[in-house]
């Protein structure tokens, strides 16, 4: 693979930690087909084409969190708020997604837009105030939780239009729409972060801001945009699962920033910021998806689910790491 | 300029938490009774419908409540009864969120000489009252239903709630009884998906990908759960041959039964379980004689008495 910054890069580039990066990925590759391969020999109904697009499709939800998240901590930060975002945004989705009242479009554009919103909330804070974006974000998980339970009352607000519930589980030429959306915003956020001077410059804040600061970029442009866009991603998230379940949850999403984060960091992005791929994280989502729809189709109990699940996390992060140390 | 920031902002959050707490004193000379209820999550819409009916009920009788949600944490709970006794409240009345963990604060309000009242779930340490619902006897009766449903023989999936809650042991405590006593159910897989919809779905999904056409009826421990499944099943074009039922008969589900998708679900009466908790701490308040144990019956719904349900 080769470096992933055109070579005309600012002086914040540093080609030696990136060319690493695409090395690391072959191993999260070969984790991932041996966990495949190994799922279809101890059950025969894994490698079907249905149970292969209902594992896509179970995916795409953490996809598109973890594709926000990426931005975020490619730049150095964390987002804990996307799952509340998901539960605020479906919510408000949901009230206008009624049959016979608004078109279709009016719910996804003011779920969107709520998305945005906290997004930019988060980016704000964290530019004008310094508070770390561990915390801030935390305060934007409760906050939109409340918000959440405020709107909805406390109550899942249901009996949605057919064209909203399309969104998320209707099928195009037979493929499921999630699966469709999601491979749409993995080629937009790849080519953002991949093909864009923003997406080099949130490299550069991530690996190191001082060095990114000196050469002028203006850092707090380049987070405000990397939190509102993680934000988007979570609404469409959001939109997405409000579709699917065909009801909007107060308590949905739950716990998803940490799937969403896990899916990142399998995928090869580091927590000290300025490396990671969107394809990284595809792989460390569809890794994630695909344990646990083997671990159910075999009829493993979800006392042992939980423990496979973790050691296959750590497993895939040290199998990953080991391959770096090793070429480098 | 910055510490006048901060101390207008303070300002503003003390006021703002102010007005957000009713007005406390009693108008008249007698003096008003104060109930202290600590609920289990306001998440959860089963949970929420029996909160209102004690606010209504509250209202109607002139208490004031102190309302505090546990956010399903046992040890948070605890802190809350303990604030309600050191408030010197007249009545506590909680919806407790472990079986062990918050018998604690039931202890801790017996000792300190004010009654505490369980509501909708129990605790080891015994209460001054409890008002609630037998969970074993709600999943003996959906269990019992697809039993009939199937003539005794078939394959059967069950969705569990969280794993070790008090209504996810009972309720599958209450399955597996109906299930034993029919031989030709075969319980073919059972799985968590947490009470909830997008998991159950997720769940259901991958079940019809391992069972696909010999599944014939699904257990889900809650309504949540049973319409991810029903949707699961609609989308996979199974529905029509697969019996759904689960619990609590929230109105989503009651709509499905309507439509004919979840076959049956089970009510669990919440507006009588808070109008009961309620009506029971005044009366222990007041020294008036209580029942100390309050069973409030469940009932099948199914399309034919779904009338009587709806709102």
């Amino acid at each position: 693979m080769k470096t992933l910054f055109k070579p005309d890069l600012t002086t914040a580039d540093k080609p030696s930690r990136t060319r690493l990066r695409g090395l690391g990925q072959y191993g999260l590759l070969i984790a991932f087909i041996v966990v495949c391969v190994v799922l279809s020999l101890i059950t025969p109904r894994f490698l079907t084409v249905s149970n292969l697009m209902i594992i896509v499709t179970q995916v795409s939800i953490n996809a598109l969190l973890a594709f926000g998240v990426t931005f975020v901590i490619i730049t150095g930060g964390i987002d804990l708020s996307i799952g509340s975002t998901v539960a605020v945004t479906g919510v408000v989705a949901a009230m206008f997604a009624h049959p016979d009242t608004y078109p279709v479009i009016v719910p996804v554009l003011v779920g969107l837009a709520a998305g945005l919103l906290l997004g930019a909330f988060n980016g704000l804070v964290i530019t004008k105030s310094k508070v770390p974006p561990f915390i801030v974000t935390l305060g934007t998980m409760t906050i939109g939780r409340g918000l959440a339970l405020i709107l909805s009352k406390g109550r899942p607000v249901s009996n949605l239009s057919d064209s909203f519930n399309f969104i998320g589980g209707g099928q195009v030429l037979g493929i499921p729409t999630p699966i469709i959306i999601l491979i749409v915003f993995f080629i937009i956020c790849s080519v953002l972060l991949r093909k864009t001077v923003l997406g080099r410059y949130m490299y550069a804040v991530g690996g190191n801001e001082q060095a990114a600061k000196a050469s002028g970029i203006q850092l707090n442009k380049v987070k405000m945009v990397v939190y509102t866009l993680c934000g988007g991603l979570a609404a469409l998230a959001g939109i997405l699962l409000t579709s699917r379940i065909t009801t909007g949850q107060p308590n949905a999403g739950v716990g998803f920033e940490l799937d969403a984060i896990a899916a990142a960091i399998i995928g090869g992005t580091s927590t000290s910021g300025g490396t990671g791929t969107m394809t990284g994280t595809l792989i460390g989502a569809l890794l994630i998806g695909v344990i646990s729809n083997g671990l159910d189709l075999m009829n493993v109990t979800s006392y042992y689910q939980q423990v496979v699940m973790g050691i296959i996390i750590i497993g895939a992060v040290v199998l990953d790491s080991l391959n770096q140390h090793k070429n480098g | 300029m910055k510490r006048i920031i901060f101390y207008s902002f303070s300002l503003l959050i003390a006021s703002f938490l102010t007005s957000c707490n009713q007005s406390s004193s009693g108008e008249n000379g007698e003096k008003k009774l104060t109930v202290g209820v600590s609920m289990l999550s306001m998440q959860n819409e089963f949970i929420v419908n029996v909160h209102d009916e004690i606010e209504k009920k509250a209202k109607e009788s002139d208490v004031e409540l102190i309302t505090v949600d546990a956010e399903r944490s046992a040890l948070k709970q605890i802190e809350q009864v303990e604030s309600f006794i050191a408030q010197g409240v007249d009545a506590i009345i909680m919806n407790p969120c472990e079986v062990e963990a918050s018998s604690p604060a039931v202890t801790k309000a017996l000792a300190a000489n004010i009654p505490i009242i369980n509501v909708n779930s129990e605790t080891t340490a015994k209460p001054s009252a409890f008002i609630g619902s037998d969970d074993v006897e709600s999943a003996r009766i959906a269990m019992k239903f697809i039993a009939e449903k199937l003539n005794g023989k078939g394959n059967v999936l069950m969705m569990h709630g969280y794993m070790g809650q008090a209504a996810q042991i009972k309720r599958e405590q209450g399955a597996r009884e109906v299930l034993k006593q029919y031989p030709g159910l075969k319980l073919i897989a059972h799985q968590t998906a947490e009470w909830d919809r997008a998991k159950a779905m997720a769940l259901m999904e991958n079940w019809i990908q391992s069972y696909g056409n010999t599944i014939n009826a699904v257990f889900a421990q809650n309504d949540e759960m049973g319409m991810g499944a029903v949707k699961a099943l609609t989308d996979a074009g199974l529905k029509d041959k697969v019996v759904v039922v689960s619990i609590d008969a929230i109105p989503d589900a009651l709509q499905a039964v309507q439509k004919g998708t979840l076959n049956a679900t089970v009510f669990q009466n919440a507006e009588q379980q808070g109008a009961q908790a309620i009506e029971t701490a005044i009366k222990i308040a007041k020294g008036q004689s209580y029942e100390k144990e309050t069973l409030i019956p469940f009932q099948l719904v199914t399309k034919e008495n779904l009338a009587k349900f709806m709102k």
